[in-house]
């Protein structure tokens, strides 16, 4: 059993190109602009706790000074002490309001991205949308606008902060002691290098833990879906072992990767922990008096401890960096693939707007209409049809005749080419009509909620006769509730022809002129197959105007007129 | 909480690992907070020193050990983070291996009607985030949450020995404070929003896959933008609520934060009266707040792991209540099978749990070698029945008993394996020439025999792709390999063309020589040769 859903989440990163990491760059730039305000309250909040911080400590080490070098009473300290706990109560708010502000910042930005697709599904066009799995299409528009969340929380305003704060704090220790400034700064030009590389070492543990998880899941995933097969041939007990093997498998595997990519981020925490190292023997020996040269002289240990203090706080932003790296990485995973779908193909609308047509409401005209897809061979060619009102109009001829285009630029879900085409004297698409896909379409909820999706405001009864016009009584008297019983989705819900038959009856309460239908009976047992076939009677015996495209027979014996549709032609059968 | 046992005591089956990836959390954690406290003495400790010898008075000072120290808890610091992390990463592998084990042992117990009651969308967040909340469990949780309460503990007996019990049982309260704030606070705080999250996305999820499978329909209808109004609704709730969490979280953090900062200050405070009476000396008073300070490292990773551990007990609790076993039925007295007989039903029902019965009083009894066929026309409880013959579906009423027997149920199931484990499922001990035989005779062996793998080749998604009536066949196969006395067929032929259909049929009469066959379809069409057929009518 496939289980692509798991895939794939990760695999146009691994392939994303250096333009393709631009246009992935550029767009979430845009995001950014969009909640720039968020963003730079984030950084200031983040600036002042670390301004906060900086504060802090200098006076943390101003009262050890005054009161072991220079024996201040205790008391005398007391304005010293309020303000470092002002200080930190600043320190507090202000790390308090950054998180809210990056909360509120990927909020939007969540928002936003979830518009700008929903946006194009909605140009893009029920024909071209289908061919996307709903899977995937839910995946990009839930998991992979949720994986933009840390990049806008936490990693886009760490990476400013981790600029202004250590800058503030390299000043201050310079102020202080150029020496052990210049201690800090050479580890500054490897900081770049240690980024780079924990940067690869996080993508490389990125990209291992998905497809690792992924693949562990679709296995796992495919047992347990086949469980019951397993079992009714005894092999449970083994299934489950298997599990287990190729689960520990893997983890070698990924352990292998993990092994090399946490040396990277082993390497910054190293070079942190020895430059403390450094500047705190550099102090002690210059408080000393050994180190004859430089600024030594002028260290007191209002200085020195201060500059120790500092030093952690130098890489902290850093490592806090580091740590969110893989943020960066989950987002431009995800940004590749939604790109990807932003920048596919739109159902373009014909833009020359068909005013009403006074006087031809009684029938349906397409004039010279044409339709190409990509390849060189059109579908349909150079069209003409016109057809009236109530008639029952079956269209067949072979699989990839045109049939179901020709529905579709009926329904208004694909532009014409060229010619012109008005429905009852207006354009297609803009107004209500019924639709009968090849699948059925139902919504977790009672029968009423899944009829009352298309038409709000219909009555219990009306609902009630609707789903007895597709045969679907029966089924309704069993349920305890009647209309307001659940439809359950798998398991005991409906076989796929009971749920086309759902589909139907929403046809019927909602009472449109037109409907059009793809392959109605196509796949249906021969159940379902008598109840659509009568319930298609009822609708055509009402004066609507049916046109549906079939192979079947007793559908053919239904219609009026039949129409061939083939090698992009359309002629009378 | 309770949710959680279960898998707690999953994961402290492992006590030897769990203790040595403890130790070196706790080695990392003692080793930063040593260096700057240990850096902080030595930089007190020579400035008097230094201002000693600067006023001309003769002191001695020891570099050496403190010296040694910074060097060693700089290099320490460094070598047990990274053994740290790689070790209980590969702690957190192992969990998950075992959680994976032992839930997917606990499903094979768990009744059917149970495990279709998910959708499959339902079970791959079961199987992925549900797992991963878990198995991650212990290195976020767990373990930060015990070397917290440890290494506080540590400090705060340092302050009694360095400082005095009053100052020592001070700092405890405050830190007892930042402790409480970043975990139980954050939790309390959070653990509603939390637990909603996951649920409220698979609504979600369910809601946007109905929008777009409804998509056309809904155009259609002109109800695409209503729609899809409702749904963005969903999700900015979704959202926000989750932003209201993190918000609640690092605002715990930043509390924490200020209490540990805090208990700092009160060390150094309460300290100068220590000083200047003269009971602790300047370097071991810097030595203490700087120590404090080194907590609040420590304290860091707590508020985020409690912000999630309302997700994580609602995870286990969705666990426990998908997977839990099932309480044994008690099977209706044994019936004793008369001699002769394969299959003998007793005025049984067929009845899914919730539903009305979709017939009851049913009655029939099979011969050792009969072959009968069942036809029904599609919602008859046809499949139910069968269900109920080959004991999946428990009968709700009556007595059932029969020979063993083999099943193929109307859904076509093949795993993601290659083309032998998905046949020896059927038959663990066939030889390849067997597998090639039933192959042979199921018009199977040409397409395989093409394949470079042959009988390895890898079927599903990733491998090669088998039509509906391909697959069918691969599963009849399957089942005929099965040597049960019994063979159960629900709508055998489904896929197969008329011609191939009737070839297989035929073929079948052979290969079930001397077994009792029950084959149900929805006409007779689809059924292999049959000495009797019933009618199912509702």
């Amino acid at each position: 059993m496939a289980e692509p859903q798991a895939k794939g989440s990760e695999g146009g990163e691994r392939n994303a190109s250096a333009t393709e990491q631009k246009a992935v760059n550029g767009w979430l730039a845009d995001l950014a602009r969009g909640s720039r305000l968020w963003i730079r309250g984030t950084v200031v909040a983040g600036t002042i706790a670390g301004i906060a911080t900086i504060i802090q400590m200098v006076l943390l080490a101003r009262i050890i000074h005054l009161g072991v070098i220079d024996e201040v009473p205790v008391a005398d300290l007391t304005p010293l002490f309020l303000s470092l706990i002002l200080a930190l109560v600043i320190r507090a708010l202000g790390q308090g309001f950054q998180t809210r502000f990056a909360a509120r910042c990927s909020e939007q930005v969540r928002r936003d991205a979830r518009r700008q697709l929903h946006k194009h599904w909605q140009a893009t066009g029920p024909v071209e949308l289908g061919q996307s799995s709903a899977g995937t299409l839910a995946r990009e528009w839930i998991d992979h606008v949720e994986a933009l969340h840390g990049y806008f929380a936490r990693f886009l305003p760490q990476m400013t902060l981790s600029m202004i704060v250590p800058l503030l704090i390299l000043a201050l220790v310079f102020w202080l002691d150029w020496l052990a400034g210049i201690f800090l700064l050479l580890s500054a030009p490897l900081i770049p290098l240690f980024m780079a590389l924990v940067g690869m070492g996080a993508e490389k543990l990125n990209q291992q833990h998905f497809e690792t998880i992924s693949r562990l899941s679709g296995q796992f995933l495919d047992k347990v879906r086949g469980l019951t097969t397993l079992q009714l041939f005894g092999q449970t007990a083994g299934a489950a072992e298997l599990i287990r093997k190729r689960s520990d498998h893997y983890r070698r595997v990924t352990m292998k990767t993990l092994r090399v990519a946490f040396l990277s981020s082993g390497v910054l925490e190293f070079f942190a922990s020895v430059a403390i190292a450094v500047i705190a023997i550099y102090i002690g020996f210059g408080l000393l008096g050994y180190i004859t040269y430089g600024p030594s002289e002028d260290l007191t240990l209002f200085s020195g401890l201060l500059i120790l203090l500092l030093a952690p706080e130098f890489f902290q932003p850093l490592r806090t960096l580091s740590q969110h790296y893989h943020d960066r990485a989950a987002a431009m995973g995800a940004g590749t693939e939604i790109l990807e779908r932003l920048e596919s193909p739109v159902n373009v609308e014909n833009t020359t707007e068909i005013a009403p047509v006074e006087g031809a409401d009684d029938r349906i005209e397409l004039r010279s209409v044409s339709k190409t897809f990509r390849t060189d061979q059109s579908v349909l060619r150079d069209l003409t049809l016109t057809i009236r009102k109530a008639e029952v109009i079956a269209l067949t001829g072979p699989s990839g005749g045109g049939k179901s285009t020709l529905l579709h630029l009926l329904a208004g879900f694909l532009a014409p080419d060229t010619g012109e085409m008005h429905l009852f004297g207006e354009a297609p698409g803009s107004f209500r009509f019924g639709w009968l896909g090849q699948k059925g379409f139902l919504v977790q909820g009672t029968w009423a909620d899944n009829l009352r999706l298309t038409t709000p405001d219909a009555s219990d009864i009306a609902i009630e006769t609707a789903l007895r016009n597709v045969g679907l009584g029966s089924l309704l008297d069993s349920r305890k509730q009647g209309i307001y019983s659940p439809v359950s989705e798998e398991g005991q819900g409906l076989s796929g022809g009971q749920a086309r038959r759902l589909s139907l009856a929403r046809i019927f309460l909602a009472d449109y002129d037109l409907i059009l239908l793809d392959e109605p009976t196509a796949g249906l047992d021969s159940d379902s197959e008598v109840f659509v076939l009568e319930a298609l009677h009822k609708l055509a015996v009402a004066g609507k105007t049916l046109i549906f495209s079939t192979h079947h027979q007793a559908l053919l014996t239904l219609a009026n007129r039949v129409l061939l549709v083939s090698d992009g032609e359309v002629r009378d059968a | 909480m309770r949710d959680l046992k279960p898998w707690l005591d999953l994961i402290f089956k492992r006590p030897g690992r769990l203790v040595v990836g403890g130790f070196l959390i706790l080695a990392t954690l003692l080793s930063g907070i040593g260096l700057l406290a240990v850096s902080g003495w030595f930089i007190t400790e020579t400035a008097l020193v230094g201002l000693l010898l600067a006023a001309g008075v003769a002191a001695t000072i020891n570099l050496y050990v403190p010296g040694g120290a910074i060097r060693f808890f700089a290099v320490s610091r460094t070598v047990f983070r990274y053994l740290e992390r790689v070790y209980n990463h590969d702690i957190v592998l192992r969990l998950l291996t075992d959680i994976r084990v032992a839930l997917f042992q606990r499903l094979s117990r768990a009744s059917r009607v149970r495990r279709g009651e998910l959708s499959g969308a339902q079970w791959l967040s079961r199987l992925t985030s549900d797992v991963d909340a878990l198995d991650t469990l212990y290195l976020r949780l767990i373990a930060p949450t015990a070397l917290a309460c440890l290494v506080t503990l540590l400090v705060v007996i340092l302050a009694a020995v360095l400082f005095d019990i009053g100052t020592a049982l001070l700092v405890g309260l405050l830190l007892i404070i930042a402790l409480v704030i970043a975990t139980a606070g954050v939790y309390l705080r959070t653990w509603r929003l939390a637990a909603r999250q996951s649920d409220r996305q698979e609504e979600l999820r369910t809601a946007v896959i109905e929008h777009i499978e409804g998509f056309p329909e809904l155009t259609a209808a002109g109800r695409t933008g209503k729609h899809a109004a409702w749904l963005m609704r969903q999700a900015h709730q979704v959202t926000s609520e989750q932003a209201k969490a993190d918000t609640r979280v690092g605002w715990h953090l930043a509390g924490s934060h200020l209490f540990v900062n805090l208990s700092a200050v009160l060390a150094l405070w309460a300290g100068f009266a220590l000083f200047q009476s003269g009971s602790v000396s300047g370097p071991v008073l810097v030595l203490m707040p700087i120590a404090l300070l080194g907590l609040a490292e420590v304290y860091a990773m707590l508020p985020d792991a409690f912000g999630k551990l309302g997700a994580t007990v609602a995870s286990a609790a969705r666990l426990n209540r998908d997977c839990r076993e099932e309480e044994q039925s008690v099977t209706a007295t044994a019936t004793v099978l008369p001699p002769k007989t394969a299959l003998l039903a007793d005025n049984i029902a067929v009845k899914h749990p919730g539903y009305a019965p979709l017939f009851t009083r049913f009655n029939l009894e099979i011969e050792n070698g009969e072959r009968i066929g069942i036809l029904g026309h599609s919602g008859s409880g046809k499949s139910s029945l069968a269900d109920v013959l080959a004991g999946l579906l428990p009968t709700a009423q009556g007595s059932l008993a029969r020979k063993d027997c083999v099943y193929l149920t109307q859904k076509t199931v093949l795993f993601e394996d290659t083309l032998r484990a998905n046949l020896l499922l059927g038959s663990p001990e066939a030889s390849d020439t067997e597998l090639w035989s039933i192959l042979e005779q199921m018009e199977l062996a040409e397409r395989f025999a093409s394949e470079p793998n042959q009988l390895d080749t890898w079927l599903g998604s990733a491998g090669s792709r088998l039509s509906g009536g391909e697959a069918r066949r691969v599963a009849l196969a399957r089942v005929l390999l099965n040597p049960a006395p019994l063979v159960i067929l629900d709508e055998p032929f489904t896929g197969l063309d008329a011609e191939t259909r009737a070839r297989v049929s035929k073929r079948m009469e052979t290969l079930l020589e001397g077994k009792t066959v029950v084959s149900l379809a929805h006409g007779p069409d689809a059924l292999p040769g049959t000495d009797r057929v019933i009618y199912l009518s509702v």
